[in-house]
């Protein structure tokens, strides 16, 4: 245990005996470290259950009590039905200002029902800070770099998901009432938990000239019946009586957009693709989100957490932008995305439109072309992690899903069909798959996957541009005039203004400063060897440099009129802020 | 001299007649309307923007405003033009002032005007500040040439005559040269002509910051007519840092999308669809995002621009479509309502010219001068300039707003066309009803009820596009039975996707069971029809 890890558990330990909180590890006699993990952390989480809007402000609490020099938490505004948007920057906030590292933006949960991103951004706020001090690239990270994390940028979806009926795919939206069937009423007939068990499950009826049967294997699974003969069953969609009277069941929910089409790049309306709200960022989640990123434009990598499918995805969202992604940031991409397809068992490395489907006014393209971000959006869970099996077909994949309840969850992820007296339907039964079955990971598989999808993050916020004044000489040129050449390096593979911020202008450029000194003339020098340069005429002292490339580095040259304590400070907006003294 | 009366007259009750409304004017006559007739107008802020400048909104109308068809007036759509706004109050003050009058009474009992009167109030103060520049953005600080530094070369009033002019730069590869007819208008050189220019062209000001540009990142934030997310125009000047990301964009849109009454909004801005309407283009019409109205809403556009034609001279106007980011195209393309706009005034063909070199600016000298017009054109005259030492730099040129803004004392000859033209919009409004109404008796307790659900309006119950739009409220049939009544054959919730104007569609019910149901048809921006039916 080194020195700052020991003056932060003293001070942990002060916190707790004053302020009775728990963060203090326990003894170590009874533990043994496994590889990776921390092995006795000041904070204990189970990662193997989910979190409730409650619970995420709780562990958000106790992490930035037990860590006070390393984490704060803030709210970045209210959701739609006013609950907090909690944020945690994690970084080392002893050594620098956050604002002049480089910035890594986790969120997760934008879609209300794809809740396992949140476990997967606190797992890693956790990770950073119980390994801070002990793992000497955790350390390095959060010296360097600092990392902001959203938990649930969706509260209301969250809490609407977890705590009322809801299938497997409900609600993707917030809980905005809209008027989906177009009769002028807004939410009027949404899901009905017919049967009070908080899921939303299936209808069937019995019919001797039905057109389902129950599948031999397993008789909880409805197939079709061949095609020559009937079945036994009809199948009436998802619980749900016609409240309304208009014909239809559960057409009328609540929400029913999409926040992840109310991004402000290439955004489209709903009448074009179906989930658009108003305009970008009128939903407030996503203004609030918005908001913070315009105010730090020091957040140079972002990722995203979705479910479901196992994939790693890229941008752009429609084939018109494909063209703005320049070779050189698709590289970077690649570099990243290839890795993470190996950490991550089952998932693909993907390029949103291309691979997936159309996405107009997305999250992703919004942080790679509305801020120059260099972003990821991963699909968290696939079957694949049923039985480390690839399935061709959805048929196979749902056939293994039950398998996989049977023997692995002893059934806890299905109801059994059980009667009941519909109002409409008269006597049908109701049964199927849980709403945390499919989409989300079953308990003991979270943790793993939390880390492995944590561990891609963390590779890409390493190569979040690192610059470094690599090289600072002085000449004398004569006549009390003397050159100064200062060489910045980005020691990381993403460059501080990717090809869409270099086109648009949407950050500043770089500046490198020389301080001490009167500045005669500042250039950028294109070729040191052979003497190309490009000459600044305004502010000198001040050069404005378009990009430093990632695995590259700049040269600058002044000439300067005396001099004594002369110091190179390179300010950029990505790559953060560092000085040399010469 | 304008400058002076404009505030001379400020303190005065009663606004100035002779010239435009500065916005402490225009909220004292939108105050005064509102005060006035207390019964009719009620007078909203909708949002204060960052200039501290209210978004008013005048809804006039009587009774239950929101349940019937409305007409959105907007003005300020563009903060250069003027006399958007003044038609907008004006046309406000004629409709309040002839509510007495029968037909006008009757209109304000059945439609909403929902008047707009300013939109840019931060970009139209500059109108009457001690500098006057046409101006497009708000207060909103914004790097308008994005090189990281906010507004750090604004213009500069190099002859210190209270406006920015132009520079004209005696420059050997300038690619500008004076009109042979007269020198104080410049041309592009024709060089396929074998003309030479002599001169660089640029507004009047400083090249502060040395980037080459003059006068590219001052004041002005970001313009309402290019912030909207039709053809948004990303990173482009005076867009924004992405679509709707202003106090006033937002405010418009949040209130609008909220309206659901609205099927008509007439902007009073730039763009032109009334003095010639636009055209069907299959082309543009097929794909995924749509660039051209539908075939349906073009023949509105034929039928609204006649009408217009009928009230105004249009002989000097040209159709404009629009432009990237614009509040008239979004207004129908993702908004799915009418969309009509106009500028309102054209600067007359004054037809001395010759026509090859097309000089909009020596067209409208000509006519200024042959109507006795003074102070619309400052006389070039040399300046010393810090950017071209030892060189002739002349500054000079029409005076701001001159050509986009007619003199005041025509805005009332153009308001009475104005006027008259909205009125007849509203009259032409989708009107639902409910005709025909039959009952049988089938016996033994069983009714069928027959009626035709009409649209008695010229304009139909939505656009063609509306009808995609999810937002846009379709007319809705419903029938509410009394107890013991029992819906044999029909729908108790029927969604109209299509009812043009002039037209109407027959619906039927069979019902068990007597007493009294309630049919009710419509939607807000076609009206409602309530019948009550005894079987």
């Amino acid at each position: 245990m080194n020195y700052k890890k020991y003056i932060t558990l003293l001070f942990a330990g002060l916190v707790w005996l004053f302020a009775g909180h728990d963060a203090l590890a326990q003894s170590m006699e009874n533990f043994f470290k496994a590889a990776g993990t921390p092995v006795n952390p000041k904070v204990e989480i189970s990662w193997n259950r989910y979190y409730t809007n409650a619970g995420l402000e709780d562990i958000s609490r106790r992490l930035v009590d037990a860590y006070p020099d390393l984490a704060t938490l803030e709210s970045i505004g209210q959701s739609y039905e006013g609950r907090e948007i909690w944020l945690l920057t994690v970084t080392n906030h002893q050594n620098k200002p956050h604002r002049e590292k480089p910035g890594f933006w986790i969120d997760g949960n934008i879609h209300g029902n794809e809740i396992q991103g949140s476990e997967i951004a606190l797992y890693t706020a956790w990770y950073l800070l119980e390994n801070y001090g002990d793992n000497d690239f955790i350390t390095q990270l959060m010296d360097e770099k600092v990392f902001y994390i959203a938990p649930t940028i969706n509260p209301d979806g969250r809490e609407h998901y977890m705590m009322e009926p809801n299938t497997v795919n409900t609600p993707r939206s917030g809980t905005i009432p809209l008027d989906d069937d177009g009769d002028g009423e807004k939410a009027e007939d949404g899901f009905d938990d017919l049967n009070n068990d908080g899921h939303i499950t299936q209808m069937r009826r019995r019919n001797p000239y039905g057109r389902y049967i129950e599948c031999p294997e397993d008789p909880r699974r409805m197939i079709p019946a061949p095609p020559d003969q009937f079945g036994d069953f009809d199948l009436l969609g998802f619980e749900g009586i016609d409240r309304d009277g208009d014909g239809r069941v559960n057409e009328d929910g609540v929400g029913r957009y999409d926040p992840n089409r109310d991004w402000g790049w290439n955004w489209q309306p709903d009448h074009i693709q179906r989930g658009a709200y108003h305009y970008p960022f009128a939903l407030p989640e996503n203004r609030a989100v918005k908001d913070f990123v315009m105010a730090h434009p020091n957040i140079a990598g972002a990722q995203t957490y979705h479910n479901t499918g196992g994939m790693i995805l890229r941008g752009p969202g429609t084939a018109e932008d494909a063209s703005l992604y320049t070779r050189e940031d698709i590289r970077v991409y690649d570099a990243i995305g290839e890795l993470g397809d190996r950490m991550l068992p089952g998932y693909r490395y993907w390029t949103l439109f291309e691979d997936l489907y159309t996405v107009y006014g997305g999250q992703i393209d919004w942080f790679h072309f509305g801020r120059g971000i260099f972003t990821y959006t991963n699909e968290l869970f696939t079957s694949y992690k049923y039985f480390y099996e690839e399935y061709q077909t959805r048929d196979e994949g749902q056939k293994a899903s039950y398998v996989f309840d049977r023997h692995l969850l002893f059934e806890d992820a299905f109801v059994d069909w059980e009667p009941f007296d519909h109002p409409q339907f008269g006597e049908i039964e109701i049964g199927g798959f849980k709403k945390n079955f499919g989409r989300v990971h079953p308990g003991f598989m979270l943790e793993q996957d939390a880390h492995r999808n944590m561990a891609f993050t963390l590779y890409h916020a390493y190569h979040t541009p690192q610059l470094e004044v690599t090289e600072l000489t002085v000449k004398d040129l004569g006549r009390g005039l003397r050159e100064v050449v200062a060489v910045v390096t980005n020691t990381r593979m993403t460059p501080t203004h990717a090809g869409i911020d270099l086109q648009y202008n949407i950050n500043r450029p770089n500046y490198i400063s020389l301080e001490g000194a009167d500045v005669v003339s500042g250039m950028l020098v294109h070729n040191r060897d052979l003497n190309v340069v490009e000459e600044q005429k305004v502010n000198p002292e001040k050069l404005e440099i378009k990009n430093i490339p990632g695995m590259d580095s700049v040269t600058v040259k002044w000439i300067i009129d005396g001099g004594r304590r002369m110091s190179v400070t390179v300010d950029s907006p990505k790559g953060g802020v560092v000085r040399r003294e010469l | 001299m304008v400058l002076l009366c404009a505030f001379l007259w400020l303190p005065l009750q009663l606004p100035a007649s002779n010239d435009y409304s500065d916005h402490r004017q225009l909220t004292e006559r939108l105050e005064a309307l509102a005060g006035a007739n207390p019964a009719l107008a009620s007078l909203e802020s909708l949002t204060t923007t960052v200039g501290g400048k209210e978004i008013w909104l005048l809804s006039v109308g009587s009774g239950e405003l929101t349940q019937r068809p409305a007409v959105a007036v907007v003005g300020g759509v563009s903060g250069d033009r003027l006399l958007g706004s003044e038609l907008a109050i004006s046309f406000a003050e004629r409709l309040l002032d002839e509510s007495g009058r029968d037909e006008v009474r009757q209109l304000l009992d059945s439609v909403t005007f929902y008047i707009f009167p300013d939109m840019s109030p931060d970009a139209r103060a500059q109108y009457f500040a001690p500098l006057k520049y046409e101006r497009f953005g708000n207060a909103n600080p914004s790097d308008l040439d994005r090189d990281g530094r906010v507004g750090e070369d604004p213009y500069n009033d190099l002859n210190g005559d209270g406006m920015i002019t132009m520079m004209r730069v005696e420059d050997p590869t300038g690619k500008w040269m004076k009109h042979p007819d007269d020198s104080r208008v410049m041309v592009k050189a024709r060089v396929e002509k074998g003309e030479r220019g002599g001169y660089r062209l640029l507004s009047e000001g400083i090249d502060e910051d040395q980037d080459g540009q003059w006068n590219e990142d001052g004041e002005e934030g970001v313009f309402f007519n290019r912030n909207f997310t039709y053809d948004y125009p990303a990173f482009s000047r005076g867009a924004g840092e992405h679509a709707v990301s202003e106090k006033e964009t937002r405010a418009i849109a949040d209130f609008l999308f909220e309206a659901k009454n609205v099927f008509a909004v007439i902007s009073l801005g730039e763009a032109d669809n009334l003095s010639h309407p636009l055209s069907y283009d299959p082309r543009k019409t097929s794909g995924r995002i749509i660039s051209g109205w539908l075939e349906e809403d073009v023949k509105i556009n034929q039928m609204v621009s006649h009408i217009y034609r009928s009230h105004l001279d249009v002989s000097d106007a040209e159709q404009v479509a629009g432009s990237p980011g614009d509040f008239f195209q979004w207004a129908y393309f993702h908004y799915g309502r009418f969309s009509f706009s106009t500028p309102g005034w054209w600067i007359p063909d004054a037809g001395e010219e010759d026509p090859s070199f097309g000089s909009k600016e020596l067209n409208f000298l000509r006519w200024a001068e042959g109507k006795g017009m003074q102070d619309v054109f400052v006389p070039w005259e040399p300046v010393d300039h810090p950017d071209f030492p030892g060189r002739k730099v002349e500054v000079g040129g029409i005076v701001p707003f001159a050509m986009t803004t007619p003199p005041y004392h025509m805005v009332d000859s153009l308001l009475e066309g104005h006027y008259h033209f909205i009125n007849e919009v509203a009259r032409l409004r989708p009107q639902i009803d409910v005709l025909n109404l039959q009952k049988e008796e089938l016996g033994r307790n069983l009714y069928r009820i027959t009626a035709d659900i009409a649209n008695l309006g010229s304009f139909p119950a939505t656009s063609q596009l509306g009808q995609r739009v999810r937002w846009v409220q379709k007319p809705v049939v419903r029938v509410e039975l009394a107890d013991g009544q029992k819906m044999m054959s029909g729908r108790t919730i029927d969604i109209i996707q299509s009812l043009e104007g002039h037209s109407s569609l027959e619906r039927s019910w069979v019902v068990q069971g007597g007493g009294t149901l309630v049919l009710r048809a419509g939607s807000e921006c076609a009206g409602f029809r309530e019948i009550e039916i005894t079987l």
